[in-house]
């Protein structure tokens, strides 16, 4: 079998993949990856399928071990000294491991979630179409739960693929005073013109309250509106006004169904910089229309695609310098989107 | 069923929006609308859907098909739909131990109802519940309407814990929480089926479903608590032939 062995979970380390949308219907939580921008770079850099299953961690990053052969790369949230048997190693690069080698990734110094991808992806059993950990429902990951010393993580065998080591992505999110990119949400009618401009206008703090489910936020409160609305669908990134006038962000593991109103929705394009906000982060909005945001989206998407073919295309090419160079220029595409 | 709108929810999904209330027949047609998107080959690009009381989240791949495309695909086969929905009706019997052990809001709810304790529960049984949609918790079912009568408000401060299997009633609203939650109904007894098993973690029941549920003895509870731990208690499903009232 092969495997990689935890040392150290870190804080609070799971396994997860794109998630199980289809089984929302049945009320399970969709999950997955909450920076699926990160977790796609992870695997599209190791030429992986794009639903591979990473470890995803937050807080502090764990310690594994080796017992096989294999291509490793991390990305999303920075690491203050990750290291590969004592050697540093860098963020967005394929490093080749071997059997023994021991990996140490330490705590998160900027950002939130970090991602560990592996060549193949985590091989744990699917539940419900999905590899993806929810805490609640117990499901996907191992055990439906969190990351422990010992555990045991099951790999593909892999074939040494020289044209990966080291292949590099110099990938850079926009800066965190950008503002977060919205669309208007279902009930965003529904607030007095005074509850919109507030909510659009004033710096709001991300609370302490913030997990895979949700972050809360706080600022001045907004009036809500006072129909009483039925339960309907969530999307990830709806912000819901609670009774207290404060927004919910609601992340990968939300509730597939919620009765609050929601005023707005996190444009795609942006999921990525708004789930790396730590607590106490101040955040401010700005207000796209649909054709605008669809159209960031769609450029993104289409530069990951390309991003993509081009590694494809590179897959069994001599090793190290012309794809290096090439990656860069590709990257560049990413970054026009940002 | 024309009393509609499409609602643009994010780059790639659509809501389709009804009328802001509580419907059996709007929710039906939503169900087998959402059934059908879920295993459609007719529309490419449907990722998957989510139906809530009066709308349903059609999630989309935007690689694959654009919104207005999708909109126009949908309204086709929504009139497809509305000629062929039939009225097969699936119901579940569940059975309910009304102990005030387990029910401890049960003499409340009668108070409430000015009716005896055994009088309502005579009330909670008499009728069989639909069940509008799942979520909040794995294996959560939203189910109405029960008689105005005993159509109690949530407690205002909730209980920090509930077993799983409880019963109870918030509002016009039925149902029993799947998993240990903090929760605000009034609780009237316990069921003393698994309604969620990681190992197993499908729900028994679906949203279009109805429940029924039948009062048994401390004593029952017991033993269907035992036999259904073992996969030894068949849950009861009866099929009725009517029109959704």
């Amino acid at each position: 079998m092969n495997t990689i062995e935890i040392l150290h979970p870190g804080l609070f380390t799971t396994i997860q993949d794109i998630g199980r949308p289809t089984h929302q219907i049945e009320g399970f939580s969709e999950s997955g990856a909450m920076d699926q921008l990160a977790y796609q770079i992870g695997n599209l850099l190791l030429n992986n399928p794009n639903d591979a299953a990473a470890l995803e961690y937050t807080g502090i990053a764990p310690d594994l071990l080796f017992h096989t052969e294999t291509f490793i790369a991390i990305t999303g949230a920075k690491l203050s000294q990750p290291s590969l048997n004592q050697q540093p190693i860098q963020q967005n690069t394929v490093y080749a491991v071997h059997q023994g080698d021991q990996l140490n990734l330490g705590p998160i110094t900027a950002g939130r979630f970090g991602y560990l991808t592996i060549a193949g992806g985590i091989q744990t059993p699917k539940v419900l179409d999905s590899r993806a950990t929810t805490l609640k429902a117990q499901i996907g990951g191992l055990a439906g739960r969190t990351l422990r010393a010992h555990d045991q993580l099951p790999i593909l065998p892999v074939q040494t693929l020289t044209s990966l080591e080291y292949r590099h992505l110099a990938w850079h999110a926009l800066p965190a005073t950008q503002p977060i990119r919205l669309l208007p949400g279902p009930q965003w009618s529904q607030f007095t013109k005074q509850a919109q401009t507030q909510f659009l206008n004033q710096t709001y703090t991300i609370t302490n309250q913030t997990d895979r489910m949700g972050y809360h936020l706080t600022g001045k409160p907004i009036a809500t509106p006072t129909t009483n609305l039925l339960s309907q669908g969530t999307a990830f990134g709806n912000i819901q006004i609670t009774r207290n006038g404060d927004p919910v962000v609601l992340l990968a593991d939300r509730q597939t169904t919620g009765g609050y109103p929601v005023i707005a929705t996190i444009a795609a394009v942006d999921r990525h910089r708004f789930v790396q906000n730590a607590p106490q982060a101040k955040i401010h909005f700005q207000l796209l229309t649909v054709t605008q945001a669809t159209a960031l989206w769609r450029t993104q998407q289409q530069n990951l695609q390309a991003l993509t073919q081009s590694f494809h295309a590179m897959k069994y090419q001599p090793p190290i310098s012309p794809q290096r160079i090439a990656a860069q220029k590709i990257t560049s595409m990413i970054q026009v989107t940002d | 069923m024309t009393d509609y709108h499409f609602f643009q929810l994010s780059e790639s999904s659509l809501m389709l929006i009804y009328p802001n209330k509580i419907d059996v027949r709007e929710n039906t047609f939503i169900q087998q609308l959402a059934q059908t998107l879920q295993h459609t080959t007719e529309i490419s690009g449907i990722t998957s859907v989510i139906p809530g009381y009066a709308t349903l989240t059609i999630n989309f791949d935007l690689l694959q098909i654009d919104q207005a495309t999708l909109q126009t695909q949908l309204t086709k086969q929504m009139n497809l739909l509305e000629t062929t929905v039939t009225a097969t009706q699936r119901i579940i019997d569940i059975p309910v131990c009304y102990d005030e052990a387990f029910g401890p809001d049960l003499q409340a709810v009668a108070d409430f109802g000015h009716l005896t304790i055994a009088d309502l529960i005579h009330l909670h049984t008499q009728q069989t519940y639909f069940i509008f949609m799942l979520g909040f918790l794995p294996g959560f079912a939203y189910m109405g309407s029960v008689p105005d009568q005993i159509a109690m408000p949530r407690l205002a401060t909730p209980r920090k814990a509930l077993a799983a299997g409880s019963v109870g009633i918030a509002g016009k609203q039925t149902g029993f929480y799947p998993v240990v939650s903090p929760g605000g109904w009034r609780l009237l007894g316990r069921t003393p089926l698994k309604l969620y098993d990681p190992q197993n973690p499908r729900p028994r029941y679906h949203a279009g479903d109805y429940i029924h549920f039948y009062s048994i003895d401390r004593h029952d509870f017991d033993e269907i608590y035992q036999a259904d731990r073992a996969d030894a208690f068949k849950l009861q499903i009866h099929q009725r032939i009517g029109d959704h009232s």
